[in-house]
């Protein structure tokens, strides 16, 4: 049989680690904030360097709206990959 | 000040206007809080290395503890490799800390929320990294562009992803930066406005929201030197050590 006291005890410690626990997740939920912004400027920067080669490389060939459409997906192409690159490296610091 | 928020964003001359070859060189708040960040930079670190203790005094211990922290970033990211860069990451990552840490005080300037000064930072970074790759690898540095393992059919389009997304990293790096202040610092601002318009009744809920956007704020702005140092280390590691 075990005593009730060292029940009580070690339920009391069970209880502080659960609590320590969601403590430390809340602290995480602001660097969450920090990574999911990484990963939002890391698509948009993608698309508008596209976009920009686009509108450049149009400009020089004269071809007005072709490359600039083209180059927007290949941006957005490239931002999805960075944002796949940035994952893969955010999990392995984890 | 003014209600608007914005307003604080503003670059202004301070004292006489320098003209050197049609470009504008004049003296700027600006270039006035560089000044004030670099400055406590070197007062700091020359007074956390003037005594060389065995056992080190608060602000020697302060030196050395940002020392090791950037030395174990370097060497975690980009390998031992990369010590000869230290002083460089190392110089980025104090001076746009200090710089967002200044710009938390009342009537600062925050340097780092003009995109031209992150852009600038950015766009030496990639440079100064693709000369390095080129330097260390030479042409076979363009095998970055070409991922192992993808069928001959799509290798041109998969080409010209890579070299936008290789293209996008200076632009990611610097809007990042100065997003992340320019909106914190507008925030604070607009915040602040609420509490004098709604007075001493309503005053009280923007007062709050001020004090703990201020705690995240100091936060953001640790966290954002950090990012900005270590996406610095990772670009290093990709131009020091080829993987494809």
């Amino acid at each position: 049989m075990t005593n009730p006291e060292d029940f009580k005890t070690r339920l009391e410690i069970a209880k502080s680690k659960i609590k320590k626990q969601v403590l430390s997740e809340n602290e995480k939920r602001g660097s969450f904030m920090g990574s999911a912004f990484k990963l939002g400027t890391e698509l948009v920067a993608a698309v508008g360097v596209g976009t920009i080669i686009g509108f450049i490389l149009d400009s020089w060939f004269g071809t007005k709206p072709w490359l600039i459409i083209i180059f927007f997906f290949l941006g957005a192409a490239a931002g999805m990959l960075n944002v796949v690159k940035t994952a893969n490296r955010m999990q392995k610091e984890d | 000040m003014a209600s608007n928020p914005m307003q604080q964003f503003s670059v202004h001359k301070i004292g006489p206007e320098i003209k050197i070859a049609g470009i504008d060189l004049s003296f700027t708040n600006a270039s006035l809080f560089m000044v004030i960040s670099v400055a406590l930079i070197s007062l700091f670190l020359f007074l956390g290395t003037k005594e060389k203790k065995i056992i080190p005094d608060k602000i020697q211990l302060i030196a050395e503890m940002l020392y090791n922290f950037i030395a174990k970033m370097i060497s975690d990211t980009a390998g031992s490799k990369a010590k000869p860069y230290f002083p460089f990451i190392f110089s980025l990552f104090i001076f746009v800390l200090l710089c967002n840490m200044v710009g938390m005080l009342p009537y600062a300037f925050t340097v780092t929320s003009h995109i031209i000064v992150t852009l600038t930072m950015a766009l030496f970074i990639f440079i100064a990294v693709t000369i390095i790759g080129f330097f260390k690898h030479g042409f076979k540095y363009l095998n970055i562009f070409i991922p192992s393992g993808v069928p001959a059919v799509l290798l041109p389009l998969i080409t010209i992803i890579e070299i936008i997304s290789y293209l996008s990293r200076p632009v990611s790096l610097s809007v990042r930066l100065f997003a992340n202040m320019m909106a914190g610092h507008t925030m604070l601002k607009v915040f602040g406005g609420f509490v004098i318009s709604l007075g001493i009744l309503g005053g009280w809920l923007p007062l709050s929201f001020s004090v703990a956007l201020t705690g995240l704020e100091i936060l953001v702005a640790f966290l954002q030197a950090y990012v900005f140092a270590i996406l610095t280390c990772i670009y290093l590691n990709d131009a020091l050590n080829l993987h494809h």
